[in-house]
Protein backbone atom coordinates (compact mmCIF):
# COMPACT_ATOMS: atom_id res chain seq x y z
CA UNK A 1 0.00 0.00 0.00
CA UNK A 2 0.88 3.51 -0.97
CA UNK A 3 0.55 4.73 2.69
CA UNK A 4 2.82 3.01 5.38
CA UNK A 5 1.53 2.18 9.08
CA UNK A 6 3.78 4.97 10.58
CA UNK A 7 2.49 7.52 7.88
CA UNK A 8 -1.04 6.98 9.53
CA UNK A 9 -0.33 7.34 12.81
CA UNK A 10 2.38 10.40 12.35
CA UNK A 11 -0.76 11.88 10.69
CA UNK A 12 -3.72 11.10 13.12
CA UNK A 13 -0.97 12.32 16.23
CA UNK A 14 -0.61 15.51 14.38
CA UNK A 15 -4.37 15.95 13.43
CA UNK A 16 -5.47 15.24 17.20
CA UNK A 17 -2.57 17.72 18.37
CA UNK A 18 -3.73 20.53 16.15
CA UNK A 19 -7.43 20.18 16.83
CA UNK A 20 -6.66 20.09 20.84
CA UNK A 21 -5.27 23.36 20.60
CA UNK A 22 -8.17 24.51 18.92
CA UNK A 23 -11.25 26.49 20.72
CA UNK A 24 -13.99 24.36 18.87
CA UNK A 25 -12.70 20.94 21.24
CA UNK A 26 -13.70 23.08 24.14
CA UNK A 27 -17.05 23.68 22.81
CA UNK A 28 -18.41 20.77 21.49
CA UNK A 29 -20.12 18.56 23.82
CA UNK A 30 -18.78 15.71 22.70
CA UNK A 31 -14.85 16.17 22.32
CA UNK A 32 -14.32 12.95 21.96
CA UNK A 33 -16.49 13.30 18.54
CA UNK A 34 -14.55 15.60 17.06
CA UNK A 35 -11.34 14.05 16.83
CA UNK A 36 -13.30 11.27 15.60
CA UNK A 37 -15.33 13.35 12.93
CA UNK A 38 -11.15 14.76 11.98
CA UNK A 39 -10.12 11.28 10.92
CA UNK A 40 -13.06 9.98 9.31
CA UNK A 41 -12.11 12.93 6.80
CA UNK A 42 -9.40 11.48 5.66
CA UNK A 43 -10.40 8.00 5.43
CA UNK A 44 -7.06 5.72 4.68
CA UNK A 45 -9.38 2.80 3.56
CA UNK A 46 -10.47 4.33 0.58
CA UNK A 47 -7.05 3.14 -0.67
CA UNK A 48 -8.43 -0.54 0.01
CA UNK A 49 -11.16 -0.07 -3.13
CA UNK A 50 -9.09 0.66 -5.72
CA UNK A 51 -6.68 -2.21 -4.59
CA UNK A 52 -10.25 -4.43 -4.06
CA UNK A 53 -11.58 -3.35 -8.07
CA UNK A 54 -8.42 -4.25 -9.17
CA UNK A 55 -8.76 -8.24 -7.33
CA UNK A 56 -12.43 -8.25 -8.82
CA UNK A 57 -11.26 -7.98 -12.64
CA UNK A 58 -7.99 -9.41 -12.41
CA UNK A 59 -8.16 -13.14 -14.31
CA UNK A 60 -7.37 -15.06 -10.67
CA UNK A 61 -7.13 -18.25 -8.93
CA UNK A 62 -6.34 -21.93 -10.61
CA UNK A 63 -8.97 -21.51 -13.43
CA UNK A 64 -7.11 -18.14 -13.82
CA UNK A 65 -10.87 -16.34 -13.99
CA UNK A 66 -12.11 -12.79 -12.91
CA UNK A 67 -15.32 -12.88 -10.40
CA UNK A 68 -17.08 -10.53 -13.38
CA UNK A 69 -19.21 -13.75 -13.86
CA UNK A 70 -20.09 -13.82 -9.44
CA UNK A 71 -23.94 -13.47 -8.87
CA UNK A 72 -23.96 -10.82 -5.85
CA UNK A 73 -27.89 -11.43 -6.27
CA UNK A 74 -29.17 -8.70 -9.17
CA UNK A 75 -27.34 -10.57 -12.11
CA UNK A 76 -23.31 -11.79 -12.73
CA UNK A 77 -21.47 -9.39 -12.13
CA UNK A 78 -24.09 -6.43 -11.14
CA UNK A 79 -22.72 -5.12 -8.13
CA UNK A 80 -24.55 -1.43 -7.96
CA UNK A 81 -27.01 -1.79 -5.00
CA UNK A 82 -26.26 -5.39 -4.79
CA UNK A 83 -24.50 -5.35 -1.15
CA UNK A 84 -28.09 -3.24 -0.07
CA UNK A 85 -29.79 -6.67 -0.52
CA UNK A 86 -27.68 -8.83 1.14
CA UNK A 87 -27.87 -11.37 3.09
CA UNK A 88 -30.50 -12.76 0.58
CA UNK A 89 -31.55 -16.47 -0.21
CA UNK A 90 -29.08 -18.01 -3.57
CA UNK A 91 -30.90 -20.73 -5.46
CA UNK A 92 -27.53 -21.91 -6.30
CA UNK A 93 -26.08 -22.90 -2.87
CA UNK A 94 -29.50 -23.27 -1.15
CA UNK A 95 -28.67 -20.61 1.34
CA UNK A 96 -28.95 -17.04 2.65
CA UNK A 97 -25.51 -15.83 2.53
CA UNK A 98 -24.03 -12.10 3.14
CA UNK A 99 -21.35 -10.44 0.90
CA UNK A 100 -18.20 -12.28 2.73
CA UNK A 101 -19.78 -16.01 2.15
CA UNK A 102 -21.05 -15.18 -1.20
CA UNK A 103 -17.48 -13.75 -2.48
CA UNK A 104 -16.15 -17.09 -0.79
CA UNK A 105 -18.75 -19.15 -3.07
CA UNK A 106 -17.43 -17.27 -6.36
CA UNK A 107 -13.84 -17.92 -5.59
CA UNK A 108 -14.29 -20.91 -4.56
CA UNK A 109 -16.24 -21.75 -7.82
CA UNK A 110 -15.41 -19.37 -10.50
CA UNK A 111 -11.54 -18.94 -9.70
CA UNK A 112 -11.08 -22.38 -8.06
CA UNK A 113 -9.39 -21.02 -4.88
CA UNK A 114 -9.67 -23.38 -1.50
CA UNK A 115 -12.33 -22.53 0.52
CA UNK A 116 -10.33 -23.43 3.72
CA UNK A 117 -6.87 -21.00 2.40
CA UNK A 118 -9.19 -18.18 1.91
CA UNK A 119 -10.98 -18.34 5.39
CA UNK A 120 -7.59 -18.76 6.99
CA UNK A 121 -6.39 -15.22 5.26
CA UNK A 122 -9.84 -13.57 5.42
CA UNK A 123 -9.25 -11.58 8.37
CA UNK A 124 -5.60 -10.06 8.38
CA UNK A 125 -2.99 -9.41 11.24
CA UNK A 126 -3.48 -6.03 12.41
CA UNK A 127 -0.97 -3.62 10.74
CA UNK A 128 -0.78 -5.45 7.55
CA UNK A 129 -1.60 -4.55 3.83
CA UNK A 130 -5.22 -6.29 4.61
CA UNK A 131 -7.05 -9.92 2.65
CA UNK A 132 -8.34 -9.90 -0.60
CA UNK A 133 -11.32 -10.46 0.70
CA UNK A 134 -11.46 -7.36 2.51
CA UNK A 135 -10.24 -5.20 -0.18
CA UNK A 136 -13.24 -7.16 -2.35
CA UNK A 137 -16.09 -6.82 0.28
CA UNK A 138 -15.04 -3.10 1.22
CA UNK A 139 -14.92 -2.53 -3.31
CA UNK A 140 -18.22 -4.56 -4.11
CA UNK A 141 -20.24 -2.65 -0.74
CA UNK A 142 -18.44 0.66 -2.29
CA UNK A 143 -20.89 -0.03 -5.24
CA UNK A 144 -23.78 0.37 -3.31
CA UNK A 145 -22.65 3.79 -1.89
CA UNK A 146 -25.62 6.10 -1.97
CA UNK A 147 -27.93 3.55 -2.10
CA UNK A 148 -30.39 2.54 0.49
CA UNK A 149 -30.46 -0.76 2.85
CA UNK A 150 -33.20 -2.92 2.00
CA UNK A 151 -33.49 -6.35 2.51
CA UNK A 152 -36.77 -8.59 1.79
CA UNK A 153 -37.35 -11.42 3.96
CA UNK A 154 -39.54 -13.30 1.20
CA UNK A 155 -37.53 -16.72 1.32
CA UNK A 156 -38.86 -19.19 3.94
CA UNK A 157 -35.05 -19.41 4.37
CA UNK A 158 -34.19 -15.95 4.96
CA UNK A 159 -37.52 -15.80 7.40
CA UNK A 160 -35.89 -18.84 9.10
CA UNK A 161 -32.17 -17.12 9.45
CA UNK A 162 -33.47 -13.70 10.43
CA UNK A 163 -35.46 -15.00 13.78
CA UNK A 164 -32.25 -17.29 14.33
CA UNK A 165 -30.11 -13.99 14.27
CA UNK A 166 -32.72 -12.07 16.69
CA UNK A 167 -32.03 -15.40 19.16
CA UNK A 168 -28.61 -14.91 19.02
CA UNK A 169 -28.68 -11.27 19.69
CA UNK A 170 -30.15 -12.33 22.72
CA UNK A 171 -28.65 -15.30 23.92
CA UNK A 172 -26.78 -15.17 26.95
CA UNK A 173 -23.72 -18.00 27.42
CA UNK A 174 -20.16 -17.81 29.18
CA UNK A 175 -18.46 -16.43 32.41
CA UNK A 176 -19.57 -12.85 31.61
CA UNK A 177 -22.97 -13.96 30.82
CA UNK A 178 -23.30 -11.73 28.24
CA UNK A 179 -25.29 -11.42 24.50
CA UNK A 180 -25.25 -8.81 22.20
CA UNK A 181 -27.79 -6.86 24.00
CA UNK A 182 -25.80 -6.47 26.81
CA UNK A 183 -23.90 -3.99 25.91
CA UNK A 184 -26.04 -2.86 22.93
CA UNK A 185 -29.21 -1.94 24.10
CA UNK A 186 -29.39 0.79 25.25
CA UNK A 187 -28.20 4.54 24.42
CA UNK A 188 -25.40 6.47 25.08
CA UNK A 189 -23.54 3.81 26.78
CA UNK A 190 -19.77 2.66 26.58
CA UNK A 191 -17.32 0.74 27.28
CA UNK A 192 -14.28 2.52 28.88
CA UNK A 193 -14.48 5.57 26.67
CA UNK A 194 -15.89 3.66 23.33
CA UNK A 195 -19.32 4.53 22.59
CA UNK A 196 -21.50 1.19 22.36
CA UNK A 197 -23.86 1.56 19.51
CA UNK A 198 -27.21 1.36 20.75
CA UNK A 199 -28.57 -1.57 17.98
CA UNK A 200 -32.26 -2.08 19.40
CA UNK A 201 -32.54 1.55 18.26
CA UNK A 202 -33.43 1.88 14.48
CA UNK A 203 -31.24 5.04 13.99
CA UNK A 204 -28.45 3.30 15.99
CA UNK A 205 -28.66 -0.05 13.95
CA UNK A 206 -28.52 2.09 10.80
CA UNK A 207 -25.04 3.87 11.58
CA UNK A 208 -23.72 0.11 11.90
CA UNK A 209 -25.00 -1.49 8.72
CA UNK A 210 -24.37 1.19 6.63
CA UNK A 211 -20.29 1.52 7.68
CA UNK A 212 -19.00 -1.39 7.30
CA UNK A 213 -16.34 -2.55 5.87
CA UNK A 214 -14.15 0.08 7.64
CA UNK A 215 -10.81 1.18 8.34
CA UNK A 216 -10.10 0.56 12.00
CA UNK A 217 -7.34 3.32 13.24
CA UNK A 218 -5.95 1.06 16.10
CA UNK A 219 -5.32 -1.60 13.75
CA UNK A 220 -4.46 0.30 10.58
CA UNK A 221 -6.30 -2.13 8.24
CA UNK A 222 -9.94 -2.37 6.71
CA UNK A 223 -12.02 -4.63 8.55
CA UNK A 224 -15.59 -6.36 7.88
CA UNK A 225 -19.31 -7.52 9.26
CA UNK A 226 -18.12 -10.88 10.11
CA UNK A 227 -14.63 -9.84 11.92
CA UNK A 228 -16.69 -7.09 13.87
CA UNK A 229 -18.88 -9.99 15.34
CA UNK A 230 -15.79 -12.40 15.58
CA UNK A 231 -13.91 -9.64 17.94
CA UNK A 232 -17.87 -9.50 19.77
CA UNK A 233 -17.07 -13.00 20.54
CA UNK A 234 -13.50 -12.68 21.25
CA UNK A 235 -14.52 -10.40 24.47
CA UNK A 236 -17.32 -12.21 25.35
CA UNK A 237 -14.82 -15.23 26.33
CA UNK A 238 -16.81 -17.39 24.14
CA UNK A 239 -15.45 -19.50 21.33
CA UNK A 240 -14.28 -18.18 18.05
CA UNK A 241 -17.24 -17.73 15.18
CA UNK A 242 -16.40 -19.55 12.13
CA UNK A 243 -16.07 -17.22 9.30
CA UNK A 244 -18.61 -16.92 7.19
CA UNK A 245 -20.71 -19.60 9.31
CA UNK A 246 -24.46 -19.58 9.62
CA UNK A 247 -24.57 -18.15 13.15
CA UNK A 248 -22.73 -15.11 11.29
CA UNK A 249 -24.71 -14.54 8.90
CA UNK A 250 -28.28 -14.49 10.97
CA UNK A 251 -26.85 -12.11 13.36
CA UNK A 252 -25.90 -10.06 9.99
CA UNK A 253 -29.20 -10.63 8.68
CA UNK A 254 -30.66 -9.38 12.19
CA UNK A 255 -28.99 -6.11 11.95
CA UNK A 256 -29.26 -5.28 8.47
CA UNK A 257 -32.83 -5.63 8.76
CA UNK A 258 -33.45 -3.92 11.37
CA UNK A 259 -31.52 -1.25 9.42
CA UNK A 260 -33.56 -1.51 6.51
CA UNK A 261 -33.54 2.08 5.44
CA UNK A 262 -29.50 2.90 6.29
CA UNK A 263 -27.81 4.90 3.36
CA UNK A 264 -24.66 2.66 2.40
CA UNK A 265 -21.31 4.62 2.66
CA UNK A 266 -18.32 3.32 3.11
CA UNK A 267 -15.57 2.29 3.92
CA UNK A 268 -16.53 3.81 7.47
CA UNK A 269 -13.77 5.42 10.71
CA UNK A 270 -13.65 3.15 13.21
CA UNK A 271 -11.49 3.78 16.29
CA UNK B 1 -39.23 -6.91 16.28
CA UNK B 2 -41.78 -8.05 14.22
CA UNK B 3 -41.99 -5.36 11.47
CA UNK B 4 -42.55 -7.44 8.54
CA UNK B 5 -44.45 -10.23 9.72
CA UNK B 6 -47.82 -8.63 8.70
CA UNK B 7 -46.44 -7.89 5.30
CA UNK B 8 -45.12 -11.36 4.86
CA UNK B 9 -48.37 -13.05 6.07
CA UNK B 10 -50.09 -11.30 3.31
CA UNK B 11 -48.18 -11.60 0.62
CA UNK B 12 -48.01 -15.64 1.55
CA UNK B 13 -44.50 -16.33 0.86
CA UNK B 14 -43.58 -16.67 3.82
CA UNK B 15 -44.06 -17.06 7.58
CA UNK B 16 -42.48 -16.44 10.88
CA UNK B 17 -41.37 -20.05 12.60
CA UNK B 18 -42.57 -20.85 16.08
CA UNK B 19 -40.40 -19.67 18.38
CA UNK B 20 -39.17 -23.63 18.85
CA UNK B 21 -38.30 -23.74 15.50
CA UNK B 22 -36.23 -20.74 15.80
CA UNK B 23 -34.67 -22.31 18.76
CA UNK B 24 -33.78 -25.42 17.07
CA UNK B 25 -32.51 -23.67 14.37
CA UNK B 26 -30.64 -21.09 16.16
CA UNK B 27 -29.15 -23.92 18.85
CA UNK B 28 -27.62 -25.95 15.52
CA UNK B 29 -25.70 -23.05 14.70
CA UNK B 30 -24.44 -22.51 18.11
CA UNK B 31 -23.66 -26.23 18.56
CA UNK B 32 -21.53 -26.02 14.48
CA UNK B 33 -20.50 -22.50 14.19
CA UNK B 34 -17.81 -22.29 16.72
CA UNK B 35 -14.48 -23.36 17.21
CA UNK B 36 -12.58 -23.53 20.68
CA UNK B 37 -8.77 -25.24 21.15
CA UNK B 38 -10.53 -27.49 23.41
CA UNK B 39 -13.91 -29.49 23.65
CA UNK B 40 -14.02 -27.92 27.50
CA UNK B 41 -13.87 -24.67 25.90
CA UNK B 42 -16.12 -24.91 23.24
CA UNK B 43 -19.03 -25.84 26.71
CA UNK B 44 -18.66 -22.00 27.38
CA UNK B 45 -21.31 -21.34 24.71
CA UNK B 46 -24.12 -24.18 26.37
CA UNK B 47 -26.53 -22.24 28.49
CA UNK B 48 -27.08 -22.95 32.61
CA UNK B 49 -30.56 -22.87 33.78
CA UNK B 50 -30.27 -18.68 34.60
CA UNK B 51 -28.96 -17.82 31.52
CA UNK B 52 -31.67 -19.44 29.72
CA UNK B 53 -34.39 -17.89 31.77
CA UNK B 54 -32.47 -14.47 31.09
CA UNK B 55 -32.23 -14.10 26.90
CA UNK B 56 -35.54 -12.73 26.85
CA UNK B 57 -36.25 -11.63 23.15
CA UNK B 58 -36.94 -8.07 23.07
CA UNK B 59 -39.20 -6.27 25.88
CA UNK B 60 -40.67 -9.70 27.07
CA UNK B 61 -40.85 -9.43 31.04
CA UNK B 62 -39.22 -12.12 33.80
CA UNK B 63 -42.13 -13.19 34.97
CA UNK B 64 -42.68 -13.26 38.95
CA UNK B 65 -41.78 -17.17 39.26
CA UNK B 66 -38.73 -17.01 36.85
CA UNK B 67 -37.23 -13.70 38.33
CA UNK B 68 -37.78 -16.09 41.66
CA UNK B 69 -35.97 -19.03 40.21
CA UNK B 70 -33.12 -17.19 38.98
CA UNK B 71 -32.74 -15.33 42.52
CA UNK B 72 -32.68 -19.08 44.00
CA UNK B 73 -30.62 -20.24 42.00
CA UNK B 74 -27.82 -17.41 42.09
CA UNK B 75 -28.37 -17.71 46.26
CA UNK B 76 -27.51 -21.22 46.00
CA UNK B 77 -24.64 -20.61 44.26
CA UNK B 78 -22.70 -17.97 46.46
CA UNK B 79 -19.51 -20.19 48.36
CA UNK B 80 -17.06 -18.05 50.58
CA UNK B 81 -13.04 -17.23 50.75
CA UNK B 82 -11.92 -20.55 52.43
CA UNK B 83 -10.24 -17.70 54.90
CA UNK B 84 -13.91 -16.54 55.77
CA UNK B 85 -12.72 -13.38 55.16
CA UNK B 86 -15.17 -11.38 52.75
CA UNK B 87 -12.68 -8.64 52.79
CA UNK B 88 -9.03 -8.63 51.25
CA UNK B 89 -6.73 -5.62 50.10
CA UNK B 90 -7.78 -3.02 48.29
CA UNK B 91 -4.77 -2.22 46.62
CA UNK B 92 -5.04 -5.49 44.57
CA UNK B 93 -8.65 -4.93 44.38
CA UNK B 94 -7.32 -1.70 42.35
CA UNK B 95 -5.65 -3.41 40.21
CA UNK B 96 -8.00 -6.48 39.41
CA UNK B 97 -10.50 -3.54 38.71
CA UNK B 98 -9.11 -1.94 36.02
CA UNK B 99 -7.64 -5.29 34.73
CA UNK B 100 -10.16 -6.38 31.76
CA UNK B 101 -8.16 -9.41 30.44
CA UNK B 102 -7.84 -13.18 30.66
CA UNK B 103 -9.63 -16.52 29.43
CA UNK B 104 -10.44 -14.76 25.56
CA UNK B 105 -10.27 -17.02 22.75
CA UNK B 106 -8.32 -16.11 19.40
CA UNK B 107 -6.49 -17.95 16.94
CA UNK B 108 -6.91 -21.06 18.06
CA UNK B 109 -5.40 -20.03 21.79
CA UNK B 110 -6.74 -19.36 25.07
CA UNK B 111 -5.23 -15.74 26.74
CA UNK B 112 -3.59 -17.55 29.44
CA UNK B 113 -3.22 -16.01 32.83
CA UNK B 114 -2.64 -16.92 36.51
CA UNK B 115 -5.71 -15.15 36.97
CA UNK B 116 -8.46 -13.17 35.42
CA UNK B 117 -8.91 -9.47 35.27
CA UNK B 118 -11.79 -8.37 37.26
CA UNK B 119 -13.46 -6.11 34.48
CA UNK B 120 -14.75 -3.23 36.32
CA UNK B 121 -13.63 -0.45 34.81
CA UNK B 122 -15.09 -1.50 32.18
CA UNK B 123 -18.43 -0.51 32.87
CA UNK B 124 -18.59 1.23 36.33
CA UNK B 125 -17.24 4.69 37.29
CA UNK B 126 -14.39 4.48 39.56
CA UNK B 127 -12.29 6.68 41.47
CA UNK B 128 -13.89 10.33 41.20
CA UNK B 129 -10.66 11.53 39.04
CA UNK B 130 -10.81 8.09 36.48
CA UNK B 131 -11.96 9.53 33.26
CA UNK B 132 -11.45 6.20 31.13
CA UNK B 133 -14.07 4.24 32.73
CA UNK B 134 -17.35 2.61 31.07
CA UNK B 135 -21.21 3.31 31.81
CA UNK B 136 -23.26 0.36 31.27
CA UNK B 137 -23.65 -0.26 34.75
CA UNK B 138 -23.96 2.30 37.67
CA UNK B 139 -21.33 4.27 38.96
CA UNK B 140 -19.18 3.07 42.01
CA UNK B 141 -17.89 6.29 42.94
CA UNK B 142 -18.15 6.43 46.69
CA UNK B 143 -19.77 3.27 46.84
CA UNK B 144 -18.36 2.88 50.74
CA UNK B 145 -18.63 6.99 51.41
CA UNK B 146 -22.72 6.25 51.23
CA UNK B 147 -22.59 2.65 52.62
CA UNK B 148 -20.04 1.88 55.01
CA UNK B 149 -18.09 -0.69 55.52
CA UNK B 150 -19.84 -2.71 57.69
CA UNK B 151 -19.69 -6.96 58.17
CA UNK B 152 -23.12 -6.60 56.49
CA UNK B 153 -22.05 -4.24 53.87
CA UNK B 154 -19.18 -6.15 53.05
CA UNK B 155 -21.75 -9.72 52.97
CA UNK B 156 -24.09 -7.47 50.57
CA UNK B 157 -20.89 -6.49 48.56
CA UNK B 158 -18.94 -9.84 47.94
CA UNK B 159 -22.81 -11.61 46.93
CA UNK B 160 -23.40 -8.89 44.63
CA UNK B 161 -20.13 -9.65 42.86
CA UNK B 162 -20.04 -13.13 43.09
CA UNK B 163 -23.66 -13.24 42.00
CA UNK B 164 -25.69 -10.18 41.16
CA UNK B 165 -28.56 -12.38 39.86
CA UNK B 166 -28.74 -13.14 43.82
CA UNK B 167 -30.30 -9.41 43.96
CA UNK B 168 -30.86 -8.34 40.52
CA UNK B 169 -32.08 -11.59 38.30
CA UNK B 170 -31.01 -10.98 34.64
CA UNK B 171 -29.70 -7.55 35.25
CA UNK B 172 -26.38 -6.82 32.75
CA UNK B 173 -24.02 -7.97 35.32
CA UNK B 174 -22.14 -10.82 35.27
CA UNK B 175 -21.86 -13.05 38.04
CA UNK B 176 -19.02 -13.63 37.97
CA UNK B 177 -17.58 -15.62 41.03
CA UNK B 178 -20.22 -18.22 40.08
CA UNK B 179 -19.19 -18.64 36.16
CA UNK B 180 -15.94 -19.21 37.65
CA UNK B 181 -14.36 -15.83 35.63
CA UNK B 182 -12.95 -15.01 39.24
CA UNK B 183 -12.16 -16.46 42.45
CA UNK B 184 -13.89 -16.02 45.76
CA UNK B 185 -10.37 -14.66 46.76
CA UNK B 186 -10.07 -12.01 44.33
CA UNK B 187 -14.06 -10.77 45.03
CA UNK B 188 -12.39 -10.57 48.53
CA UNK B 189 -10.02 -7.83 47.05
CA UNK B 190 -12.91 -6.32 44.93
CA UNK B 191 -14.78 -5.92 48.22
CA UNK B 192 -12.41 -3.75 50.06
CA UNK B 193 -11.41 -1.65 46.95
CA UNK B 194 -15.01 -0.72 47.32
CA UNK B 195 -15.61 -0.07 50.99
CA UNK B 196 -11.99 0.18 52.32
CA UNK B 197 -12.31 3.82 53.56
CA UNK B 198 -8.68 4.38 52.25
CA UNK B 199 -9.58 3.17 48.47
CA UNK B 200 -9.73 5.54 45.77
CA UNK B 201 -12.96 4.72 45.23
CA UNK B 202 -14.00 6.25 48.35
CA UNK B 203 -11.69 9.56 47.78
CA UNK B 204 -13.29 12.86 49.00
Amino acid sequence: MPVARSDIAVLAVVCLATWGAAPVLAQSADPLEVGRKMLAEDNPGELWIERGKTLFYQKRGPKDASLEQCDFGLGSGKLEGAAARLPRYFHDTDSVQDLESRLLSCMVRLQGFSRDDIVKRAISPAGSNGSDVEALALYITSRSNGMTMNISLSHQKEVDIYKAGEYLFYRRSGQTDFACVQCHGEASKRIRLQDLVHMTDKKGVQGVVSTWPAYRGMQFVVRTMQWRLSDCFWQMRLPELKYASDASIALTTYLHYQGNGAVIKVPGFKR
Amino acid sequence: MVLGAPALIAAGCATFPDPATTRQIAETMVSEDFTAPTPALLKRLEQDRSQRICSRIGDAKLTQEEAAEVVQLARASIQYPASGRLVGDWKTGNTLAHDGAGDRIQGGRLEQRKENGGLCQNCHALAPDEINVGNVGPSLTGYGLQRGNSEAIAKLTYERIYNAWAYAPCSNMPRLGATRHLTPEQIAHLVAFLIDPASPVNKR
